[in-house]
């Protein structure tokens, strides 16, 4: 006689959902709130992430090439430098390239080097970008040790403070993204218990027929699930329509437009905000309910 | 079937329900729990469902010790028996046919096997024609009839009823008597927590009573005494 009752603890999942129709809009609603400011919390963070990215790709170190090095030696150098742990990209800078962007720089006033065409005082270089502005002193110590480098010009103070930036909003919205987990599990679990409540008659009746408490708890499980989803669904049509237009009116701005910063447009991260979604929702909804019914399974 | 070794029940008011009993109820048997209110007779059904723990002394269901028998395994024992209330414990959104079905469903039986089993036990107890009707449309009596029908229709061993015609008048009182007669008749082992004096007298069945906390007396008869 054993048989399996997934359909009907999910029909009776969806039943409860259409019967308790205040409770699960009520539940919705909070849901949707949590999601709402867990989501702002989030969109920021994960911006703010992609702007210290953009900043750190820009920061990087000019490694000056010894004026007799050889061809060979400068692109063993390239090789040598790739391989060290926390370098992003390299660019190589001819002393002609270097020119040019100096004449470039110097516009209308580049008499002032006439003549370097010929005698060239500009050195071959190479640009280095980094993973991550942490491992700064460690590359520039290993870059130094190479054949062929004079010397490396960096703005280190610029560099160093970045980082310490960049680490400090990480670990704020880390920690603010746990407080709120904390927070929307604390009250889809109270939402629930009313549900729960309303429903301990037949909680207690279950118990009394033999029924385990894997069955008890299972159409509250997809209860708190389709809550989860719903909510999640709904709040990521709210976040995705407000985001827009918050970047819309950020991008538009002359002080970001002047950093040559971009931020994230919707569609790159809706699947990621989908995915944390769902999660969330249906692992509040899960945790939620399992902490709600302990008491009244215990009969 | 149901066996009471010395058993003793201390609530941690300091209260003691129950005085070393000591009962055997046979497979078949029908036998009647009396006493009045407060005797200690609610706590011996809570013992037997195991909803409660005996603070000494074992207790034997269905030649199984239950006293040690772990949280998980409880459901299971509890499919051995059905269970009756005196406030019929129906669920007011669900019909008469869904209360019956329900109790199918939570030991998960097969669709087929619900829609074969739940019309019978329905006609058993005479509601066949109220299948589709919702419990607030029903007459005590009637209540308790679907209570008794989700009671049995697991075929359990045995039929626990606590205080099953308190809430009923005589007449109806009567019937669902009889009916519990009846379903004893098939073979399942009842019994029966009540104080109803007259309907004890007049079944004339075993009856063990028990008075603050201590059985008195565990004799075939009426209520008071020999008939």
């Amino acid at each position: 006689m054993k048989y399996n009752s997934f359909g009907y603890l999910i029909g009776e999942g969806f039943r409860s959902v259409a019967k308790q129709k205040k409770m699960t809009s009520a539940s919705i609603i909070i849901m949707c709130a949590t999601m709402f400011i867990f989501g702002a919390f989030y969109l920021i963070g994960e911006n703010i992430n992609f702007i210290m990215k953009q900043v750190e790709s820009q920061q990087g170190m000019r490694v000056v090439i010894k004026e007799d090095a050889t061809e060979d030696e400068i692109s063993n150098m390239e090789n040598k430098i790739r391989q060290i742990n926390g370098v992003n990209q390299i660019t190589f800078y001819s002393k002609e390239d270097a020119l040019a962007s100096v004449k470039e720089q110097l516009g209308d006033q580049k008499d002032i080097i006439a003549g370097y065409d010929v005698d060239n005082p500009f050195p071959d270089s190479y640009f280095v970008t980094l993973t991550d502005l942490n491992l700064n002193n460690e590359v520039q110590e290993q870059i130094k040790k190479l054949d062929g480098v004079e010397e490396i010009t960096a703005s280190n103070d610029t560099i160093s403070s970045l980082a310490t930036i960049a680490q400090g909003i990480q670990m704020a919205t880390l920690g603010l993204l746990k407080i709120l987990i904390i927070i929307s599990i604390f009250i889809i679990s109270y939402t629930i218990k009313l549900t729960v409540y309303a429903r301990r008659r037949e909680i207690s009746i279950m118990k009394y027929v033999g029924a385990t408490n894997g069955f008890i708890r299972g159409p509250f499980i997809v209860e708190g699930i389709i809550i989860g989803v719903v909510s999640a669904i709904i709040t990521l049509a709210i976040v995705g329509l407000a985001y827009n237009s918050v970047v819309t009116s950020i991008l538009s701005s002359s002080v970001i437009q002047m950093m040559n910063i971009t931020l994230y447009n919707f569609s790159d991260i809706f699947v990621k905000l989908l995915m944390v979604y769902l999660i969330l929702g249906t692992g509040i909804g899960i945790v939620g309910s399992i902490i709600s019914m302990r008491k009244y399974l215990k009969v | 079937m149901i066996e009471f070794r010395n058993v003793s029940k201390s609530y941690t008011s300091g209260l003691e329900a129950v005085h070393d009993a000591s009962f055997s109820i046979e497979k078949g048997e029908f036998a009647f729990l009396v006493g009045s209110s407060g005797s200690g007779k609610s706590t011996l059904i809570k013992l037997i469902l195991k909803e409660e723990e005996p603070t000494s002394g074992n207790i034997i269901i269905n030649g199984k010790d239950t006293t040690f028998l772990k949280p998980s395994r409880i459901p299971y024992l509890r499919r051995s028996m059905g269970i009756v209330f005196q406030d019929f414990r129906l669920l007011p959104d669900k019909t008469v046919y869904d209360n019956v079905a329900f109790a199918m469903h939570v030991v998960r039986a097969t669709p087929k096997h619900i829609r074969r089993q739940v019309p019978l036990v329905l006609s058993q107890v005479g509601l066949a024609e109220k299948a589709k009707v919702y419990p607030n449309e029903l007459s005590g009596g009637e209540q308790q009839r679907v209570a008794l029908a989700r009671a049995i229709v697991n075929n359990p061993s045995m039929l626990i009823a606590d205080e099953p015609t308190g809430n009923l008048d005589p007449n109806t009182a009567w019937d669902i008597m009889e009916l519990l007669n009846e379903i004893n008749l098939r073979g399942t082992t009842v019994v029966v927590a009540t104080h109803a004096k007259d309907i004890v007298d007049k079944m004339n069945k075993r009856v063990i009573r028990i008075d603050q906390g201590n059985i008195v007396r565990d004799e075939k008869g009426g209520y008071d005494g020999e008939i």
